[in-house]
């Protein structure tokens, strides 16, 4: 039995903590930014490559949570309202920040001659290379780099996926897309960070320029 | 047989060979096509190498005092007591 003799208590559920929040309940609000603050400064960091960014990014998402919900609708899973609140403020702050240009994917898949072999030249074979955590680090700042430049669309779920670890059927709930639409936006992102991070591998060392 | 091809592979099969979700007859095919083909097995490599970099993307850290700043600022803008 606990000091205060009362029994342990079950978490709150989201719901719990938004009605709660709705009803003015200071406790439910604090209890919701202890659950999320973290993976909403993570999403955030995702769109904006920047910890400063990201840190402000998830101060205006708690800020809309606080003033919009009310709209959100009970019968939806709290969750993927919040990471698309989440997703909006920093695409925001992003497109202030920096106005970008998506790069057109297309120009970074493989190609292949018509009998359907590869006819990409061939590149050097860096998959060994990230076995050195140092270069993996280095490896992983530029795909980040890259991956900055693909259209939102591919951008949310390869970082939603590949580096949150998110379940599919989280993901297209949050994104309110189908599975198989995931699937396809995921692989062509891999393809790209693939071979973007494939052409960076390729340049000579000095040496053996000037050999 | 004949139309499983490298392209087939990568662009339409790929994801699915990794995630699991293929079916066992059809993951045999492939896996029959990647040893006898080694550019596959070369962007199957890569392909998995680029999964694992993206991992360590993930921030090692967050800002230790991101909750309390979170509910400072709110609080400061929706008009709360702090």
């Amino acid at each position: 039995m606990k000091p205060d003799g009362r029994a342990a208590q079950a978490e709150p559920s989201d719901l719990d903590l938004v009605r709660g929040i709705k009803s003015g309940n200071e406790d439910a609000f604090e209890q919701m930014v202890e659950r999320y603050h973290a993976r909403v400064y993570s999403l955030s960091y995702g769109v904006l490559r920047n910890a400063e960014d990201a840190e402000e990014a998830t101060q205006d998402t708690f800020l809309t949570l606080y003033r919009k919900i009310g709209t959100f609708d009970e019968s939806k899973k709290f969750f993927s309202w919040f990471y698309r609140v989440a997703l909006n403020q920093a695409y925001s702050r992003a497109r202030r920040r920096r106005p970008t240009t998506a790069v057109p994917i297309e120009d970074y898949l493989p190609r292949f001659s018509s009998d359907g072999h590869i006819a990409s030249p061939e590149l050097p074979d860096w998959s060994a290379s990230i076995e050195d955590g140092a270069i993996a680090r280095e490896l992983a700042g530029r795909a980040g780099e890259f991956m900055a430049d693909l259209p939102p669309a591919y951008r949310d779920v390869i970082w939603m996926y590949d580096v949150e670890e998110m379940s599919s059927s989280d993901i297209a709930e949050t994104l309110e897309i189908s599975i198989p639409a995931l699937k396809s936006r995921l692989h062509r992102a891999r393809l790209y960070v693939r071979q973007r991070l494939a052409e960076i591998s390729q340049a000579p060392a000095p040496e053996e320029v000037s050999r | 047989m004949s139309d499983l091809t490298c392209k087939k592979f990568i662009l339409d099969c790929l994801i699915e060979f990794e995630d699991g979700t293929m079916a066992a007859e059809e993951r045999a095919l492939f896996q029959q096509h990647m040893e006898l083909c080694p550019p596959c097995l070369r962007f199957l490599t890569s392909y998995r190498a680029t999964g694992k970099t993206l991992k360590l993307l993930k921030p090692e850290e967050i800002p230790p005092d991101l909750a309390r700043s979170v509910l400072a600022f709110v609080r400061a803008r929706a008009g709360r007591k702090a």
